[in-house]
């Protein structure tokens, strides 16, 4: 029996300026199950962060708009909710890891207050100070930083040890679902497999569902139960991580291509077979098959038509000629 | 931190050296004849070369330079030509008028231009964004003497509400302090709101956002803070000039403070007075610098960690 937490049904978003409206998210459907993690991999400009901004309601205001669909945690539809509501998942149910631990801190304020402060903020366990002092030290030895740090400041801090303050802040609350926005880009390989696997021991300590967007098929690899790989705005090939990662079973042109990027160890190679082309321009997306532009099997029923989801046990394909149930 | 503190008093010393080597410089390129000024039109010109000599205006540049100098140094910085009392005590006569014309002008600028600079930018393209842009720009840019005179015709002349001329009692006041204040609040609501735009868009705000903190914790707490420090910088910068730069204003409300006296000390060349209040002015405004520079530390760790290094 699957315990949903959140699934997501067609959901678009735009960014919408004077001069050109950006086709950011186009027709999302996900759903994600307690305790599971989910790696949405993609190009850059495939719309994840999107995605991830749109699941919290914190796309820029000015610009972004959710044209259609819905989310639905834990059987509320967040776009139904008041900003008041709102306010209280984020931070709470649902945080967000974002990408860059060097600008995502507060210069000025000390490390434990920014910790303390999401703990204050949903204090539904109506803590007292001392309590909320200690579960900032419990939370900062959860993520291996010593407790007695938490008066410093993030200058003095490294980067791997503010990504694990950004960190702290998203867990300090026991949050249903992280989402983590390539919480490892920014960070050098060996502080990178420290963080992860840290991430992947507080998933499992704290039962807690992630979305993991990332660009790295390894880290994927390294700790996703599910993978979405996301094209042009678009979800187009969706599985566990056996259906992704098995080379036997058919996949979308795509998720081949990207696969192909990948310097192979065990084989000697000459030169990495990239895939053709650029993304199509999000304000003029392609009629048809966002991919159909650089896809090797593109026929001139892609140009005019979008393809269905093709779905075999739930590893869907969204391609005319792949995928399926055989 | 003490150290940084003193070290930077005593650069007071080589500025107050070069603000009184220039102003001295300057003073003896124009032609003017002491004696004459002390002794008035109709004396005698044997008593006012006499007088010259004694007060060594005969002397080669460099000495009466050293000289003055000397006499600094034993907080000796003459008298005035014109009133033959010290000029120091002529300086504290008129600056309790310019410290209140400028600290009651700035109290008043931040009090207008930081809550319009913030609301401007968290509406950013709203109506109130644009009308306050648009007369902050006006305001930014109309010379304050145009402000004072028009204050003057509408306020003292027409509707006869406000005096126009003097400083005997509070409501003298008013109308200098509203105009002194009206292009430093329009520059302040400009900076403010172009600051807090910039804070606003940063990563961390985003975060605090993610957190579930309300809007208003969003732009109190997170941003305003960290937008605060080249707002504190100007707000520091404007009260040095309003010190010195009250001199228009003074003058078109008649008001006896330092800018006039120094106004009038040029005009008739009075030398030891001109001296001592450019002296004195510069000296004020690097101490304002400094206590401005001493309350970035107490706002941000970074720079708090920085003057600690020095030690």
């Amino acid at each position: 029996m699957p315990r949903e937490l959140m699934s997501i049904e067609n959901l678009s978003v735009i960014y919408k300026t004077d001069l050109e409206t950006v086709r950011a998210v186009n027709g999302v459907s996900i759903t994600l199950e307690k305790g599971k993690t989910l790696g949405i991999v993609g190009e850059t400009g495939a719309g994840k962060t999107t995605l991830a901004l749109s699941l919290m309601r914190l796309l820029p205001k000015a610009t972004g708009r959710i044209t259609e669909g819905r989310v639905i945690l834990q059987d509320q539809d967040l776009y139904k909710l008041s900003e008041i509501e709102m306010k209280s998942i984020r931070g709470n149910l649902v945080s967000m890891i974002f990408q860059d631990p060097m600008t995502s801190l507060n210069p000025i304020m000390k490390v434990g207050d920014q910790i303390a402060e999401s703990l204050i903020l949903h204090n539904d366990e109506k803590l007292t100070k001392e309590q909320i002092s200690a579960r900032v030290e419990e939370t900062l030895t959860l993520v291996g930083i010593p407790p007695f740090r938490k008066n410093d400041y993030p200058h003095q801090f490294s980067g791997g040890m503010k990504q694990r303050v950004v960190i702290a802040i998203a867990l300090a609350c026991k949050p249903q679902l992280l989402i983590a926005d390539e919480p490892t880009t920014a960070l050098d390989v060996t502080i990178q497999a420290q963080v992860l696997s840290m991430m992947a021991d507080l998933k499992e300590a704290l039962d807690t569902a992630m979305i993991m967007i990332t660009h790295d098929i390894g880290i994927v690899a390294q700790i996703c139960d599910y993978v979405a790989v996301m094209y042009a705005g678009e979800i187009i090939e969706y599985g566990t991580i056996q259906d992704i990662f098995d080379h036997s079973r058919e996949h979308h042109p795509y998720t081949v291509g990207l696969f192909g990027s990948i310097p192979d160890l065990k084989h000697k190679t000459r030169r990495l077979s990239p895939i053709d082309g650029l993304m199509p321009d999000p304000t003029m997306l392609p009629r048809g098959c966002a991919f159909s532009p650089r896809c090797p099997k593109c026929e001139p029923l892609c140009k005019d038509q979008k393809p269905p989801d093709r779905d075999n046990n739930g590893h869907r394909i969204r391609c005319y000629f792949v995928g399926g149930a055989q | 931190m003490t150290r940084y503190v003193i070290n930077r008093i005593f650069l007071l010393i080589p500025i107050a050296l070069g603000v009184t080597f220039i102003v001295f410089t300057i003073m003896n390129l124009t032609p003017s004849d002491p004696g004459r000024i002390m002794l008035g039109e109709m004396a005698d010109r044997e008593a006012v070369s006499q007088l010259n000599r004694e007060l060594g205006f005969y002397d080669p540049f460099f000495v009466r330079y050293f000289n003055y100098v000397a006499g600094a140094v034993r907080l000796d910085f003459g008298v005035s030509f014109r009133s033959g009392r010290p000029v120091f005590e002529e300086i504290f006569l008129r600056f309790p008028n310019t410290l209140n014309l400028a600290f009651l002008a700035v109290i008043c600028a931040a009090a207008v231009g930081i809550p319009l600079g913030i609301l401007s930018a968290v509406k950013q393209y709203s109506h109130i964004d644009t009308v306050s842009r648009i007369i902050s720009m006006l305001f930014a840019a109309a010379p304050v003497f145009f402000l004072g005179m028009m204050g003057i015709y509408i306020f003292s002349l027409r509707l006869q509400w406000l005096p126009a001329f003097g400083a005997s009692t509070w409501e003298h006041f008013i109308l200098p302090v509203i105009t002194l204040s009206i292009p430093s609040a329009a520059s302040l609501l400009r900076l403010t709101r172009s600051t807090m735009l910039e804070t606003i868009n940063q990563d961390y705000i985003r975060t605090a956002r993610a957190k579930g903190a309300s809007e208003r914790r969003v732009i109190f707490r997170h941003a305003l803070k960290n937008a605060l420090l080249p707002i504190i910088t100007i707000l520091g910068m404007n009260f040095g000039f309003l010190l010195g730069g009250a001199i228009l204003i003074e003058n078109v409300f008649s008001i006896p403070g330092l800018g006039q006296l120094l106004v009038n000390s040029i005009r008739l060349m009075d030398i030891p007075q001109v001296m001592a209040s450019t002296l004195f002015l510069a000296l004020l405004f690097t101490l304002i610098i400094l206590v401005v520079d001493l309350m970035y530390s107490f706002i941000d760790p970074r720079i708090k960690a920085k003057y600690s290094k020095i030690k």
